[in-house]
């Protein structure tokens, strides 16, 4: 497997893993508190602070693993596929955007568009990691 | 049926005397798992690199890669 799929499975499980915990606990719980944002820092600063901690370890156990690969520059194919995968990320980002800053601001709560905001960006990278891996899976062309 | 692009990359490298993907790799500029790709239809290499491979085999572009 190369070594950019690797980190593309790390990301991905990474996102799943800690913003699945947020979007399904501790964001809604933060509804039933006061709804300010010092609620939203007590319930994300953890999951991101996890995430990042899970990245960094991940990152450095498949560096140390394949050390070689990790040296390599990327190459023309890498560049195809991460090219492809961003422009598609690319446009998930733009429509939730014009979702949560467009629409919402006259439909939901703050920490709901705050939540919104978070989500956004985590369902773009998880789309983004899906189609990288998808591209060093079953090939790109172009 | 849809035209695409195949090579001969696995006989070239059996005829130079069974040289490694991450040989061809290294002379081209690609990584071994790129060469992979290439042989096994899931990638197609720029022009460039298709030059390239070509080059390091001493054969015609065209012997390399098809269009069929």
């Amino acid at each position: 497997m190369a070594f950019r799929e690797k980190m593309a499975w790390l990301t991905l499980l990474g996102f799943l893993l800690t913003y699945a915990y947020y979007f399904g606990v501790a964001g809604p719980a933060v509804e039933f508190g006061k709804n300010d944002m010092l609620d939203i820092v007590r319930s994300f600063g953890p999951v991101a602070a996890l995430h990042g901690l899970i990245t960094a370890a991940g990152s450095l156990a498949i560096f140390l693993a394949a050390r070689r690969d990790a040296s390599h520059k990327a190459d023309e194919r890498d560049r195809a596929i991460d090219r492809k995968a961003t422009s598609v990320a690319y446009a998930v980002m733009m429509i939730g955007v014009l979702i949560v800053g467009g629409v919402a601001p006259f439909t939901e709560p703050a920490y709901k568009i705050v939540n919104g905001t978070f989500a956004v960006v985590v369902i773009s990278e998880i789309v983004r990691d899906v189609m990288v891996i998808m591209g060093y899976r079953r090939g790109v062309h172009g | 049926m849809a035209k695409s692009i195949h090579n001969t990359i696995r006989t070239l490298r059996f005829h130079a005397g069974e040289m490694t993907q991450a040989e061809l790799g290294q002379r081209v500029g690609v990584t071994r798992q790129t060469i992979a790709a290439i042989e096994q239809g899931k990638y197609s290499p720029s022009l460039e690199t298709a030059f390239k491979i070509a080059e390091v085999f001493g054969v015609p572009l065209e012997q390399a890669f098809s269009w069929s």
